[in-house]
């Protein structure tokens, strides 16, 4: 890992597009629209070295896929500058595409009606590959994604989680440098998502594709990504590796606690904690350890029940990635 | 070469797809003898009527021309634009587009080659029925007829792409351009003589199916015609212009319409 990748430098995106003013008459509407003007991406600024797995993630609407669009040449930016190995991707496009897969999750690639075979062979010569490179590297992918059982059926009787391994499959037959993921397991099931998490793994590993990936899934990053830059309104939030994220953000604690006989009562809690499950048989704690210790949390848990088993553990991914989400929108 | 590679190959894998999976030849056959069939059919009475000439047309040539119109149908140029609308409202366009190919050559190509097979199959059948049937006119063997014909068919196909890419790619501006295709689809069938043989129009409408880019696409109705001996050169011309110009219209709508690119999620 010792070059960029990618360099984001003040890169911004508005979108202006007409609404429709009620005040006004259609014909006012039709010829002289109001427009609103929506910043999808505001002065960001980042990069991204070769071979890193990163996850570019934020809640919706906040300015991932169009980051990932601009980084791909598919959208112009309004102002700031991108460099994807060293190319303008406004400017540039189409040697840029010679250097990059994209799969978006959402989108197909492939050809519907036509045997996934037929896709291959066509992205091949696209990418001008000779017959023979195309062969070579179609039997590669088929044994690194285990297509053989289904690379003769259309694509479109194909599961959705093995239409995605073809779509990723796809996207690297012309072994590109970078491949940018738009929420390539939307809506997988967990086998199918584990699968597609370790082929993408496997192919970083041996092939040194640089991952640059966007996801709702907390698997995703936990599984997938070594850093994790975060949007929200277009402005990046936070960039650090994803180990650390749980470690900076985490100002609650959750306590387990199982009791000697059954619970009866659920007395006031101290100031910094609060019930988040109030069972008989089991409560959960939440303790916020800017206000109180967890040695101090457990002495007042002791004291006020009688415990047979307590467990203490870490909020999970998920909570505190929304924790950030929604202290920036708070803040904005 | 190495730019239309993937186009052939394009070309290629659909050709072999429709081979493999006929049901589209069949609804295309089905669709040519229903409205070819029906109109000659009709026209052959009414000529009969008339004691066989009409504006000294005989039927023979006005079924030939009616039979190339709806022969060069089947390659279904016009569908490019229902395409490429379809990419622009679903947001698809966006993964053709960061491709190493021409998001517009490729729609193109695909085009080409998702009609060929079945264009090229039932022409040569519906040929020899025809000829078997009400025979040739004298102007099919004339020795300029197939140099020229090979000619305006390809310049029509270029120019119906051209066309329909221009209809297709105003789905960047207006969302739904259906009223706008089925104008200008409307406006090739008549001027292209799919209703009423070209040699029929009044004066002018004859000319402004000569100098229009919608008759010019289907010049190919005009190749049977005694007259086209003295005028193929200057209707090859007037192709070829309506070629460039909208080939040229396409490209500067294409380049505007990629800075106006907005899909769902960015």
């Amino acid at each position: 890992m010792d070059k960029n990748s990618i360099i984001v430098s003040s890169l911004s995106k508005r979108f202006s597009f007409p609404v429709k003013d009620p005040s006004a008459g259609w014909l006012r509407n039709i010829f002289l629209p109001r427009t609103k003007e929506v910043k999808a991406v505001d002065d960001i600024t980042f990069s991204v070295q070769a071979g890193e797995r990163v996850a570019f993630i934020g809640p919706n609407g906040a300015g991932k896929s169009t980051t990932i669009k601009m980084l791909t040449g598919i959208l112009f930016p309004t102002s700031g500058k991108a460099s994807v190995l060293g190319l303008d991707p406004s400017k540039e496009r189409k040697q840029l595409a010679y250097k990059i897969g994209t799969v978006f999750g959402q989108r197909s690639q492939l050809f519907p009606n036509l045997p996934l075979t037929d896709s291959l062979e066509f992205f091949g010569v696209m990418y001008d590959l000779s017959a023979k490179e195309v062969k070579t590297r179609i039997a590669e992918l088929v044994r690194t994604f285990e297509l053989a059982d289904f690379i003769h059926q259309p694509v479109r009787k194909l599961s959705l989680g093995q239409r995605m391994r073809a779509e990723i499959a796809a996207s690297l037959i012309h072994r590109p440098e970078i491949i940018f993921l738009d929420e390539p397991t939307i809506g997988l099931d967990v086998v199918a998502k584990k699968s597609l998490r370790d082929l993408l793994l496997k192919i970083n590993k041996e092939e040194k594709t640089t991952i640059f990936l966007t996801s709702h899934d907390v698997g995703d990053i936990e599984s997938l990504c070594e850093r994790t830059i975060i949007i929200n309104h277009g402005v990046l939030v936070k960039d650090l590796p994803t180990r650390e994220l749980a470690r900076s953000f985490v100002r609650q604690k959750n306590i387990d606690v199982t009791p000697e006989t059954a619970f009866e009562e659920f007395p006031e809690l101290p100031p910094g904690m609060h019930y988040v499950l109030r069972d008989r048989n089991k409560l959960t704690i939440a303790v916020d350890i800017n206000s109180i210790t967890v040695q101090e949390a457990l002495r007042r848990i002791l004291d006020i029940f009688k415990v047979d088993d307590i467990d203490v553990y870490d909020t999970e991914l998920e909570t505190i990635i929304r924790n950030i989400y929604e202290s920036h929108s708070t803040r904005n | 070469m190495k730019a239309i590679r993937p186009g052939i190959k394009l070309i290629r894998t659909l050709v072999r797809d429709r081979i493999y999976y006929p049901g589209r030849l069949v609804v295309d056959t089905a669709t040519m003898v229903a409205r070819c069939g029906v109109l000659l059919l009709l026209y052959s009475y009414v000529f009969r009527l008339n004691g066989g000439t009409i504006s000294n047309t005989t039927f023979t040539i006005a079924a030939w021309s009616m039979f190339f119109y709806f022969s060069f149908s089947i390659l279904r140029l016009r569908d490019l634009s229902q395409a490429i609308m379809r990419d622009v409202q679903s947001g698809n366009v966006e993964v053709l587009l960061n491709k190493p190919m021409s998001y517009l050559a490729y729609r193109m190509w695909w085009q080409l080659g998702a009609g060929l097979y079945q264009f090229g199959l039932i022409s040569v059948l519906g040929a020899l029925v025809l000829a078997f049937s009400i025979g040739l006119p004298a102007t099919m063997s004339a020795a300029v007829f197939l140099p020229t014909m090979i000619a305006v068919v390809g310049l029509g196909i270029l120019l119906s792409l051209s066309l329909y890419a221009v209809v297709g790619l105003l789905a960047f501006w207006v969302e739904d351009i259906t009223p706008i295709y089925w104008i200008v689809d409307k406006a090739v069938m008549l001027l292209g003589g799919s209703y009423l043989p070209v040699a029929l129009f009044p004066a002018f409408m004859y000319k402004i199916a000569l100098w229009s880019p919608f008759g010019a696409s289907q010049f190919i109705t005009h190749t049977v015609y005694p007259t086209w001996a003295g005028e193929w050169p200057l209707k090859l011309g007037i192709q070829a212009m309506w070629v460039v110009l909208c080939a040229g219209l396409a490209t500067l709508l294409f380049l505007s319409a990629k800075q106006k690119v907005s899909v769902n999620g960015g």
